[in-house]
């Protein structure tokens, strides 16, 4: 199939804390990747409360899920969904109407190994939790990315799973810092990106910053990264090509006020 | 003027940030070792207790958790009595 090199990387995006934008990071690196050309397919592994396809804009497209696969009523190839706006992204739903137990971790691996020499990148899209959708996910994956806010109770969380995920092998754990409020870090009313790094740990994969425009494309189904100009399309891009082995440069997250943006230009220079 | 004043003195120790960092610095460490900040003092107790028992305790014996990136550990320093 095309130019495809290697065997495809089975990359997990995990939290433990729900809400703080496992899916929506899913949505857009996975659509990055297939912007750049890459093959990628993503998979929802929250059994009972799905919400990639929503996400992702292909509810309507649906039509198997994984657990029909996993239990052979259709193969894997009739349940992949074909994305609107490129060829070479895939989405595999989950079931709403089934539990996490009606899947074992074996059998997601085996889905993954089936879909690796087709694809370069395969996302797992993992449920709030430690419980058996996330031992799941983490089970068929070579490589994590932990999603948090800059927000107590989210670190918190995102170090229990970083301490799970290391228990467990994992050698190639990243942090992506979602929502980030320039503004308000600097005001002193918010953990900065430097005290995420200091309390987790870990190599930093990229920060979003908070933008109200994520709530417009997630109501009209479009991933944000294919918006021109909001700050978090730019954000999630620049984590795309780091993904992909490029080198890219924290984007500056000062608030764009006359101020800081003459302060930046006077005092930045490196 | 009086706001400006504030924000910036707002931005030294009191910050909501700092006590966010203060309260995940204490919750993270005792979360990895899976102890309460009560059976840490119940550890350093009983390890004094035992030191005691066998040798003659001089002055304040120190117990601290030191943290290294994700990995902590106990230092004790008992100052001890010579003969």
């Amino acid at each position: 199939m095309g130019n495809k090199m290697t065997e495809g990387q089975v990359v997990v995006v995990t939290s433990g804390k729900g809400g703080v934008g496992k899916t929506t990071t899913v949505a857009n690196l996975s659509t990055g990747l297939a912007r750049l050309g890459y093959k990628v397919v993503v998979m929802d592994l929250d059994i009972g409360l799905k919400k990639l396809d929503l996400i992702m804009g292909l509810e309507n497209r649906v039509i198997y899920d994984i657990i029909q696969v996993a239990e052979g009523e259709c193969t894997l190839k009739q349940a992949l969904v074909k994305d609107k706006r490129f060829p070479d992204l895939y989405m595999l739903p989950a079931a709403q109407t089934r539990n996490k137990d009606d899947i074992k971790a074996e059998q997601v691996q085996a889905i993954c190994d089936e879909l690796r020499p087709d694809f370069d990148f395969i996302f797992l899209d993992c449920p709030a939790g430690i419980e058996q959708g996330f031992r799941n996910a983490i089970y068929a994956a070579d490589k994590a990315i932990v999603v948090t806010n800059p927000e107590v109770s989210a670190v918190r969380d995102a170090d229990r799973i970083i301490g799970i995920l290391e228990s467990a092998q994992f050698n190639d754990i990243k942090l992506l810092i979602n929502r980030l409020q320039p503004n308000m870090v600097k005001s002193g009313d918010m953990l900065s990106i430097e005290d995420l790094m200091e309390h987790l740990c870990i190599d930093l994969l990229g920060v979003v910053p908070e933008d109200k425009s994520v709530v417009i494309s997630t109501n009209r189904g479009e991933p944000i990264v294919l918006s021109e100009n909001a700050p978090a399309a730019q954000a999630f891009s620049n984590i795309v090509r780091r993904l992909v082995g490029e080198e890219v440069e924290l984007m500056p997250m000062e608030d764009d006020s006359f101020w800081s943006k003459l302060k930046r230009n006077l005092f930045s220079r490196k | 003027m009086l706001e400006f004043l504030k924000k910036l003195y707002s931005r030294e120790e009191n910050s909501s940030r700092e006590q966010a960092n203060d309260r995940l610095r204490v919750v993270l460490t005792h979360d990895r070792l899976g102890a309460s900040s009560q059976l840490m003092e119940t550890i350093k107790e009983e390890i004094l207790e035992v030191i005691a028992k066998h040798m003659d305790v001089e002055g304040t014996p120190e117990v601290n958790l030191i943290t290294e990136g994700r990995h902590s550990a106990l230092d004790i320093s008992i100052p001890l009595k010579g003969r």
